[in-house]
């Protein structure tokens, strides 16, 4: 864990500017096994100071990979001749941000170190139970990776804190042979935020998920290619996260608004039908942690939820001080970055759209002729809500029950025109939070959905 | 001495010291200096001092990596005991090794210090160019930056690499925008080694500007059809990295999922493909001159007049396999052009689409590839009739690079690759 030689350099803040001094460290494990070759072995950690200084709305940034008072100084100075030189050539004048309230978060978790021996041993054993069980697989990767997030965010005129941010997973993939001769693969993510010791101290409960994999693979082995066009589907949760992150939650980051998003004119519109009701949470949701909880942005904001779809109205915005300060909206804790290097973007913590009241077995018989999409592989989506998913997991519905399963194939549409179809919502939802959102820097992110019952473009040869 | 090579020196010694006979390391220092601009004016200036030192050790067949940017004593003593802790952790696998030998040498690249009141105002020439002539476009975001890196790779076979490198780049996020609609986000980057040309100037950043003006206008495809795709040089370089990816990269060869596996000397492809991975080429600024393994890079032909020459494996992966090495594992892609003028090709199109962007799913292993083409216009009798929206391609990478139709005689390099337009048949195109 650092050590805080971050605040005493509040001395050293320069009045008529705001300032924001990280001290700031990442960790990073990865073993992967592939066909029980172990290909990958690596640690990594990189620390470091920045300095952001903010002139008249300018921002001058700089950091250093180094972690002594000294250092903390000379990037604190580099950081202000960096605003100063920008404040001096602006053709137009500009302002500063209002101050937020003050507070010190202390952190919520410790980021705790293990052997590699650890990892890798985890890996051999998972490796083992797929070898040993399922020896006609034509390939089999288990991937354990780890990265950690270790802040100390000192502010002159908002709230600081020391916050900690370790997540950990083992990823199994799976590839088998398609009846066609042609591979087909599945993969699944296990872990969550915290330590190894946190996720992977027994690792018997990864089985029964390894044994699922399994039996969607052999379904998938004997899949068929899903008809192209526009079809009534029920998207799973995984897919109902990805959409809420990619189709609707970029969209409502206020720099795409400000980027001419298709947010920017529907705010107050309706945008979804009144099943649909969209949050990104900060740290705790339906009475418990989220998968990736933020307490403390790196501008110094307290970080509170914001909804931004309610009954199907856009509601918000997700900003930083300076769109907040442009839209009049209060800014919640969203502006976050990843390395030492990085200067805070607006970006997602755990974007959700909420449960309803439907069960799935009544939402897969309501339909005669469908897809039960189930998980994606990724995601990408557009300013104009324009989306495009790729669907990894899927099966038939016929007559109200599950058909062939899939094999990958594509969603897409446009979020806020698809999200007005959704007349079905499942009573649950499914969380993830293994993967990086990419925007100029990589971030964790949790994302999650109930099942949806909607219309969807789905491709096909 | 440079600081870097006492380093050098010091981390030889202490890997000695703690018996490790066989090692690989590079040690590095950067500076980037970075200017960003939002909805037309600076927004951010950035200055980043960063180390790097990355150590691996080889064990009696075993090996074990660890990295980090303490390049203190105490920082570097504790890599060389990760890396060292990570190999005896690690499992006994006769693939692991480093390049033999090389004569050391030291290359130079580009130009090692920024000239950043130069570049300012070559980005404030690119602000003022995008407003006076492209007035529909949305200037979102530019971010732009020169990064100056001193970097050493030593291994225990005596080889030692050093390389200064010098190289700006500039990257425009934008989008179409007339006050009601709105595109797609639209983005460009370049690579240079020089501020003498006007950014707007290079790549393709003009053409990417004004495709995105013209897809304020869209017109709806009703059906489905296969048709003719011209993938501009950007989509075809996203197109031939994922076909690189999927047959020809280390992972599926050691898989055993590639379905070019057994293909090296076969025609995999149309004849009009010749595709190379360079390690120099004067049209390029991100070519590297030494592998991650320790290899001098060299040029490698990977598919010529659609024969497969070779995967691209890095060592571990071709002692694994039982095949040659790549002496180039970077991402420095070229295909040569053809003979035919663009505007020839779109002429020659009965019915299909000018591909400029793609935003799919990642293609299985089978290579079966469905998603939604972006920046695209549809194409009819050979006219270009107007950008469209909701429009899905679908179809197979080994058959698009099979049914190859035309390469331009226009070739575009950014700095990163070089690649003409193609034209392929057969792909399945489905409107909303």
């Amino acid at each position: 864990m650092l050590q805080d030689i971050i605040t005493p350099q509040k001395r050293r803040f320069a009045d008529g500017v705001q300032t924001v001094m990280r001290g700031h460290e990442n960790r990073n494990r990865r073993v992967v096994l592939l066909n029980g070759s172990l290909v990958q072995n690596a640690r990594s950690e990189s620390r470091g100071i920045s300095a952001r200084v903010t002139k008249n709305g300018r921002y001058g940034f700089s950091s250093a990979a180094a972690y002594t008072e000294g250092d903390a100084e000379a990037v604190l100075k580099a950081a202000t001749e960096n605003a100063l030189f920008l404040d001096a050539r602006a053709q137009a004048a500009g302002r500063s941000y209002p101050a937020l309230a003050d507070g010190l978060v202390a952190p919520h978790r410790l980021v705790v170190d293990f052997a590699q021996k650890r990892l890798i041993d985890a890996c051999k054993t998972v490796d083992a139970y797929i070898a040993e069980k399922y020896p006609g697989l034509s390939s089999r990767r288990v991937i354990y990776t780890e990265d950690s997030q270790d802040k100390i965010i000192v502010t002159s005129d908002a709230a600081s804190g020391h916050v900690t941010y370790p997540r950990c997973y083992i990823y199994v993939m799976l590839t088998a042979e398609s009846k066609a001769g042609v591979p087909v693969e599945l993969f699944r993510a296990f872990g969550g935020a915290g330590s190894f010791e946190d996720n992977f101290s027994d690792l018997s409960p990864l089985y029964a998920g390894i044994d699922q994999l399994h039996s969607h693979l052999m379904d998938k082995a004997e899949g068929v290619y899903a008809e192209a066009g526009v079809k009534t589907v029920i998207l799973g949760g995984m897919m109902g996260g990805m959409l809420a992150h990619e189709a609707v939650g970029h969209t409502v980051e206020a720099d795409l608004v400000l980027g001419g998003s298709v947010a920017g004119p529907s705010l107050h519109k309706r945008v979804a039908s009144d099943l649909v009701s969209l949050v990104d949470f900060a740290h705790t949701a339906f009475g418990t942690d989220t998968p990736l909880p933020v307490y403390l942005d790196d501008e110094g904001t307290l970080a509170t939820d914001v909804p931004l779809i309610e009954n199907g109205i856009l509601t918000g915005y997700m900003n930083n001080r300076e769109t907040a300060q442009h839209f009049g909206m209060a800014p919640a804790g969203n502006a976050r970055a990843w390395e030492f290097t990085d200067e805070p973007l607006i970006r997602m913590r755990n974007t959700a759209i909420l449960p309803g009241k439907d069960t799935l077995e009544d939402m897969i018989a309501s339909i005669d002729d469908g897809y039960y999409l189930i998980d994606s592989s990724n995601g990408q989506a557009d300013l104009t809500g324009e989306f495009m998913f790729g669907v990894s997991l899927g099966y038939e519905i016929k007559h109200g029950k599950l058909g062939h399963a899939l094999l990958d194939t594509t969603v897409s549409g446009i979020a806020f025109e698809m999200l007005k179809t959704v007349d079905m919502v499942s009573d649950n939802i499914t969380w993830s939070s293994s993967g990086f959102c990419g925007k100029k820097q990589p971030m964790p992110v949790g994302m999650a959905g109930p099942e949806m019952r909607c219309r969807i473009t789905i491709g096909g040869r | 001495m440079s600081e870097l090579k006492q380093l050098s020196a010091r981390l030889s010694d202490m890997l000695a010291a703690a018996g490790i006979t066989k090692y690989a390391f590079t040690l590095s220092e950067d500076e980037k200096r970075e200017l960003n601009t939002e909805h037309g004016s600076f927004s951010l200036f950035r200055t980043i001092f960063d180390k790097t030192a990355s150590v691996t050790a080889y064990m009696d067949g075993r090996k074990g990596s660890a990295s980090g940017n303490d390049l203190s004593e105490e920082g570097l003593q504790k890599l060389v005991e990760d890396a060292k802790s990570g190999a005896e952790s690690s499992m006994v696998d006769e693939a692991n090794d480093i390049a033999e030998g090389q004569l050391p040498e030291t290359f130079r690249t580009g130009p090692y210090e920024a000239d950043m009141e130069r570049f300012y105002d070559r980005l404030q020439e690119v602000m003022d160019t995008v407003a006076r002539d492209f007035p529909r476009i949305r200037l979102m975001q530019i971010i732009a930056s020169h990064t100056q890196r001193h970097s050493l790779y030593v291994n225990s076979n005596g080889t030692a690499f050093e390389w200064f490198d010098g190289a700006y780049s500039t990257m425009l996020e934008f989008a179409g925008n007339d006050g009601e609609k709105t595109t797609g986000l639209g983005y460009g980057e370049v690579t240079m080694h020089d501020l003498d040309t006007p950014i707007l100037a290079l790549g393709s950043l003009r053409r990417q500007l004004e495709d995105t003006e013209k897809s304020l206008n869209t017109i709806a495809i009703a059906d489905k059809f296969e048709g003719t795709v011209i993938f501009t040089p950007d989509a075809l370089a996203y197109f031939t990295y994922m076909l690189v990816s999927n047959f020809m990269s280390a992972g599926v060869v050691m898989a055993g999922t590639s379905l070019w596996l057994d293909k090296v000397g076969q025609q995999v492809a149309s004849d009009r493909i010749t595709l190379r991975l360079q390690a120099q080429d004067d049209r390029l600024v991100a070519t590297a001159p030494f592998t991650g393994d320790g290899y001098k890079a060299e040029n490698v032909a990977l598919i010529e007049n659609g024969v497969l020459k070779s995967h691209v494996l890095n060592l571990y992966a071709a002692r694994k396999t039982g095949r040659p090495v790549t002496k180039n594992t970077g991402n420095a892609f070229v295909m040569e052009p053809g003979s035919q003028p663009v505007a020839d090709m779109i002429r020659g199109v009965q019915r299909g689409l000018v591909v400029g962007g793609f935003s799919g799913g990642e293609p299985g292993a089978n290579g079966e590839f469905s998603g939604v083409a972006k920046n695209s216009f549809y194409v009819e009798n050979g006219e270009i009739k107007g950008a469209v929206m909701e429009t899905m391609i679908n179809g197979n990478l080994a058959d698009v690079f099979s049914k190859v139709t035309a390469l331009s005689r226009e070739i575009v390099s950014d700095g990163s690759m070089a690649f003409p337009y193609m034209a392929a048949e057969g792909i399945t195109i489905s409107g909303n």
